[in-house]
């Protein structure tokens, strides 16, 4: 099989990459690029630990072969924030308690704020609904909700009314 | 065990075609050793569960011709290439064809929706996909395109078993087309599965006009509870031309749930899916005629 | 009681990295030059193993491992018990697998794609043995044997029928008992086989080094177990082994135990003599461990005031083809089950059988959800039988404060010195409504609801006054740095639950240090004393006890060497926290002028060369007490459907001292959907005929509550009872299994409080109560 030129943004940098036909985008970024935030869990588009966006949409990258994102643009969990500059979906998920184990929180963030940037303020269900294909085994989701909820109201409420 | 999911292990040639000629050309060419890739969600997990192996991959989802949806007042045309997502997101669809619009709804989550296309939900032939319900009962066609030329499908003849389909080897599907419905028309579709996110243990679409207090013309589908996704024409017959009442529902839900002979399998059992086609069928027929401008 | 940082909701140490993406799991591990391994699994339930050939696979430039290539030695993958009450029955590599999915052999190469199709490229012959795939017919005389012999620590031990331990304990008379009860209410309960479902799917990476040694990064429960069974297995010196302390992507029970897959993959980067990473995929993953079913027969005797008076249980486990912890688990068992109830008289049989399925092991609760079901179901079913108040009756024979408690089995004891239980019943009561709750009589219509309770219990930690069948103890070490900040090594693995967090607490708490001064080390089995594991819910009763008890002698060096400075006794001095300075002090007692900061004090030592102000040291925890829980459940019943709906849910915990507010929270709402889990969705079920698992391995047909299937974030409401544990670091106890142990019950006593349905096993299906409404309300499942 020829490995074949690709030319990807990723996390906002333009890359060249050769990938073989049969190369998943997941073991590209982790083993490639070294972007260990993109979590393998299941490899058949049932878990969302591999969540990543794809033109800005959340996508799974267990199941896109890396030779078809060619021209498009790829944000991981990398590229939402970093320590020394959270990404306030972030900051609103340490401050929820919706971490535990952690393995999938890079899955949930990005769906998180792709959500909030289609629905800047969803309502519970909403929310609930649109995570309901990324699994946590650990926290039950109230939290993770709880964390997404808070943050669309801070990005929704006008300056002033923000003590609410 | 022979699978690995965290890789995809078979070999195989890798074909973009950014247009539908090239698409075409490429089928005929390697036709019979080639696979058609969309949006991945089915093909990639057959392939990684060794379900199915192939030669050539040609890849269509970026076919910009085939990525649209188009309405006029009277008809609907989708290409085949439309995300699920974005069939979601449609206002019109939203608005009249609600049957479609449920149905995308209760698909999968998001990130799949994003991936997935409507062409390969049909064209992956499982007798659970849940866009077929709809298409059927809105009395769908689809056209199929080779290098060989065009032709017409009605949905209903597009489902032959299991993973089977119509669809000649050198074909694509390339065309979604939905006829006038007609006018007072209501549509509606449920599924049961066994989380949210799931595939349906069975799923059902209700499509009717309505004339006065009386059911006019009338489809009902059924999926997941035979090979293939099915019409119940005798269930149809004892609504239309009837003045609708909780009784005619009752009745004529009664009676498809007799016809259909669903399996047991891992998803539910026969007995379970006989019980529930009544319940979700007479609650199907009630919203469609409750969005027709019915009463009850 | 006034705390500085116990009890605040502070963020998690570990938060900045996992919300990053940067925090390593084993799976991120990469170590230069290393190759990928899979695994070539068993498509047999039952089979001897011929030959094996490698040679095309080699050929392929792949490294293999065989059964006759690994060291020949026995062992049991878990090794919290003693050695003399340790069932060993695995090999690194078996020459007979035993059931579907077992690991047989093993590939590596530089690829993961390559070792795939190598391993695809291995010729195994077998010699197919009938199975054995249900557990009474294991039982039965003419049933294939899976083994002959086995070793229970280091004697040879016959195997019979099948059965791979039992046990059985009596206390009194209980066939007196009965004679005197006025009621015997009898039921009979099954709970499934269900998969942990971690997120992180199992994982090693094992690097040889040059010095003979290797270093190994996985995912564990338990880094010390997992250098001492390596260091048996391949006999090498302990001090060449080093395995690292990382996060772990949920573990619930599934990584108690040295994992099967690391021998092997130790085996593998011996053999290749380079580094070799062995990543489970999910299937893998799903043919390696479930958590145990049980099926129980209870009988209980009451009399007509409500008192218990004597209870019989027999409970058979389908242990699958290994004893991972069996015999603990039977023990634990009587222990969760005698603990609930003062049965007075009463008896416990317990069999655990081998049959060719997928090894049982511990998952949150060992034991406990299984007893919890059958115990707290049957409670109802007495109090609907008899006509009593279900939570009066609860009250009346409940073990409480004062009794005795078996925390891990019959030789693991202690007495109750805090609980709850009175309290939370009481507020459960008063939030859900309890006394305008109707009787599934006075229900009618398509959507019923109805309201169950349930109470249960888990033991923090498995210390006692004497030691037992099982090691419990930890250590730490903690150092104060030239600037006043403090490094802490401990060997606890943070399952995700905030084990780490409540350790920094309980230090900065005892030193008066601020938490952001306090961390937690980077370590590994050679920078930590031993810690047994994290499990049996006692990170923070067992783990952080140790760390106080560590800090306190940290304490004292630092006040002896203050002393020093200040010219004045150690006694009369003490810590405080100065928050406008922000620094930590030691003064003359009321006399606070004359101070000086914990830092200067470390720095003072360090330029009079006085030494570190550093200690390491051990602690076992001497108790074990029960931390209580108790869930009302309300549920709304589709009877056209036979879907079920949570509408509300109250969670109740006495741990003692909330340490972590937050992830204690987090535990019990997390419990709440592992427990819906089992007590509606999931069931790891075999074909009866192949032994393959009906899911193939595939999560798809393995279905785990997602989002949608919880309750809405304000119908959960979490109530911490108001208690202090006299023996626990600052009054704390544990939550994490406790938290899950009486969901089930809840739910199923709910249910049957909506449609007046009794349902005897999990999961209760749509289908089930479908069924069941057909045959009518009386029917029982
Ligand atoms: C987690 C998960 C949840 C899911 N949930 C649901 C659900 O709730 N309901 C449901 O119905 N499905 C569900 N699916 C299945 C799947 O997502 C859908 O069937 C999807 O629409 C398939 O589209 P695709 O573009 O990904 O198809 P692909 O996988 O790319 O293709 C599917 C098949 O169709 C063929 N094909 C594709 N396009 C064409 C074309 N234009 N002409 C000819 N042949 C073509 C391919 O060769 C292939 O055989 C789920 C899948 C996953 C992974
Ligand atoms: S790993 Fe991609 S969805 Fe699970
Ligand atoms: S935090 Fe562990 S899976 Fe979500």
């Amino acid at each position: 099989m020829e490995k074949r030129l690709i030319k990807v943004t990723i996390n906002g940098k333009l890359r060249e990459l050769f990938v073989k036909p049969n190369d998943l985008l997941l073991n590209v970024l982790r083993n490639d690029l070294n972007l260990m935030g993109t979590k393998y869990g299941c490899g058949i588009g049932e878990c969302g630990a591999c969540t990543v966006l794809l033109d800005g949409q959340t996508a799974l990258a267990c199941l896109i072969l890396a030779v078809t994102v060619d021209g498009q643009e790829i944000t991981t969990i990398e590229g939402m924030g970093d320590p020394a500059q959270l990404h306030p979906l972030q900051e609103s998920f340490i401050e929820h308690g919706a971490v535990q184990c952690g393995f999938c929180t890079p899955g949930m963030l990005l769906a998180g704020e792709a959500l909030l940037k289609e629905n800047p303020n969803p309502n519970e269900e909403e929310i609930r609904e649109y995570l309901r294909g990324n699994l946590c085994r650990c926290t039950g989701y109230a939290a993770i909700v709880k964390a997404i909820k808070s943050e669309a109201k801070c990005q929704s409420a006008d300056p002033g009314t923000l003590s609410e | 065990m022979k699978t690995n999911t965290k890789i995809l292990a078979s070999e195989f040639e890798y074909l973009e075609c950014p247009t539908l000629a090239e698409a075409l050309n490429c089928l005929s060419k390697y036709n019979g050793k080639a696979k058609i890739l969309a949006g991945g969600t089915d093909l990639l997990i057959k392939m990684k569960s060794g379900l199915l192996q192939c030669q050539y991959l040609i890849f269509v989802k970026k076919i910009e011709a085939l990525n649209y949806l188009i309405s006029d007042k009277k008809t609907l045309r989708i290409g085949p290439m439309i995300s699920l997502r974005s069939i979601e997101k449609n206002e019109q669809v939203k608005a009249y064809y609600s049957a479609l619009f449920e149905a995308v709804r209760s698909m999968a989550a998001t990130s799949v929706k994003n991936m997935a296309t409507i062409g390969g939900n049909l064209c992956n032939g499982s007798p659970a996909a849940d866009t077929a319900p709809p298409l059927l009962v809105y009395g769908a066609t689809l056209k199929l395109s080779s290098i060989r030329g065009d032709r017409i499908v009605p949905v209903e003849e597009f489902f032959v078993g299991p993973s089977q389909t119509v669809l000649e080897s050198d074909e694509l599907l390339t065309e979604i087309c939905l006829p006038d419905l007609g006018d007072q028309i209501g549509s509606s579709f449920l599924k049961l599965g066994r989380v949210s996110a799931d595939i349906a243990k069975i799923n059902v679409a209700v499509c009717l006009n309505r004339t006065g207090k009386s059911v006019g013309n009338c489809r009902i589908a059924f999926g997941s509870v035979a090979p293939t996704p099915i019409r119940i024409p005798e269930a149809e017959e004892i609504l239309k031309g009837q003045e609708m009442s909780d009784e005619l529902i009752v009745k004529a839900a009664k009676a498809a749930a007799g016809l259909i002979k669903p399996i047991t399998d891992k998803r539910s059992t026969n007995s379970y899916r006989q019980q529930v086609s009544k319940v979700i069928l007479e609650e199907g027929i009630r919203s469609a005629w409750q969005r027709a401008g019915g009463e009850l | 009681m006034d705390f500085q940082v116990i009890g605040k909701v502070l963020p998690r140490k570990d938060g900045i990295a996992k919300v990053c993406g940067k925090e390593p799991f084993a799976s991120d591990i990469v170590v230069p030059h290393m190759l990928y391994a899979v695994t070539l699994r068993s498509e047999h339930a039952h089979a001897e193993i011929l030959k094996i050939d490698t040679s095309e696979a080699e050929s392929m430039g792949a490294v293999c491992i065989t059964p006759t290539e690994v060291p020949d030695f026995t062992y049991n993958e878990r090794t919290v018990s003693i050695p003399e009450k340790t069932y060993c029955d695995r090999k690194v590599l078996p020459r007979r697998v035993r059931h579907v999915g077992e690991a047989i052999a093993a590939v590596a190469a530089e690829t993961e794609e390559l070792a795939f199709r190598a391993m695809q490229a291995i010729k195994v012959e077998y010699n197919v043995l009938p199975s054995v795939l249900d557990p009474e017919e294991a039982m039965k005389p003419e049933a294939e044997s899976l083994y002959d012999e086995i070793l229970l620590g280091k004697q040879q031990l016959k195997v019979k029928h099948n059965v791979a331990c039992e046990r059985n304990i009596v206390i009194g008379d209980p066939e007196a008992g009965f004679a005197a009860a006025d009621y015997i209410v009898e039921r009979d309960y099954d709970l499934p086989r269900i998969y942990h479902h971690q997120m992180e799917t199992k994982t090693v990476v094992c690097q040889p080094e040059a010095n003979g040694g290797i270093t190994v990064w996985t995912t564990t429960q338990t880094i010390h177990n997992v250098r001492q069974l390596l260091g048996q297995i391949f006999e090498l010196p302990l001090s060449k082994i080093n395995v690292k302390k990382l996060s772990i992507g949920g573990s619930f029970g599934s990584s108690i135990q040295m994992n099967s897959m690391i021998p092997i993959c130790v085996a593998l980067a011996l053999k290749a003599r380079c580094p070799v990473k062995l990543v489970s995929s999910r299937e893998d993953d799903i043919h390696d461990h479930v958590k145990f079913p049980a099926r129980i027969k209870l009988k209980v005797g009451v009399t007509k005031d409500a008192k218990i008076v004597a209870a019989d249980m027999r409970v058979l486990v389908d242990i699958g083809a290994h004893q991972i912890n069996s015999y603990p688990l039977l023990g634990c068992m009587s222990g969760w089950y005698a603990s609930l109830y003062k049965w007075q008289d009463f008896r416990f049989d317990g069999t655990a059988v081998y049959t060719n399925k997928v090894p049982g092991c511990a998952m949150q609760g060992y034991g406990n959800p299984e007893v919890n079901f059958a115990v707290e179901s049957h409670m109802d079913v007495i109090a609907n039988e008899c006509g009593f108040d279900p939570i009066e009756f609860r009250l009346k024979n409940y073990v409480g404060i004062g009794d005795e408690f078996w925390g891990q089995g019959p030789t693991v004891k202690s007495i109750i010195k805090s609980c709850g239980v009175e309290e939370m019943l009481a507020v459960g009561a008063e939030k859900i409504g309890w006394s305008e709750r109707q009787s599934s009589q006075a229900k009618t219509g398509r959507y019923r609801k109805g309201v169950g309770i349930a109470r249960g219990f888990h033991t923090s930690g498995t210390g006692g006054p004497k030691p037992g069948e099982v090691i419990d103890y930890s250590s730490a070490t903690i150092k104060i740095n030239e600037d006043g900040t403090v490094d802490v090594l401990s060997p606890v693995m943070d399952l995700g639950g905030g084990t780490g967090e409540a350790t920094v607490k309980v230090v900065a708490e005892l030193l008066k240090v601020p938490y952001d001064k306090v961390e937690l080390a980077i370590v590994d089995t050679r920078t930590t004393g031993y810690d047994v594991n994290t499990h049996a819910t006692r990170g923070v009763y067992c783990g952080c006890g140790a760390a106080l008890h560590v800090a306190k002698q940290v304490k004292t060096k630092l006040l002896e060497f203050a002393s020093r400075i200040l010219e004045e006794n150690p006694d009369d001095l003490d810590l405080s926290y100065e928050p406008e300075e922000k620094k930590t002090i030691i003064h003359v007692k009321r006399f606070k002028q004359k101070q000086i900061s914990i830092g200067e004090v470390a720095k003072l030592a360090q330029i009079y060369s006085w030494g570190t102000i550093a200690v390491s040291d051990s602690y076992r925890q001497r108790n074990c007490p029960p931390c209580f829980v108790a869930h009302f459940i309300e549920v709304e019943v589709d009877t056209w459907t036979g879907i079920v709906k949570v509408p509300r849910a109250i969670l109740l915990a006495d741990s003692g001292t909330p340490i972590n507010p937050d992830m204690l929270e987090g535990q019990l709402i997390g419990s709440l959907s592992r427990g819906l889990g089992y007590a509606a969705y999931e069931s790891t079920e075999n074909d009866l005929e192949t032994g393959k698992l009906l899911c193939g391995g595939f999560i798809t047909d393995n279905k785990i509550p997602t989002s949608c299937e919880m309750p809405l974030m304000d119908n959960i409401e979490v109530y911490f009872a108001h208690t202090y544990e006299p023996t626990g670091p600052f009054g704390a106890k544990g939550i994490g299994e406790a938290a899950l142990n009486s969901v089930a019950a809840a739910y199923a006593n709910a249910i049957y409080n909506a449609i007046g349905i009794r349902f005897y096993h999990t999961p209760i299906t749509p289908e089930r109560i479908l069924q069941a409404l057909e045959g009518g309300a009386s029917v029982e499942n």
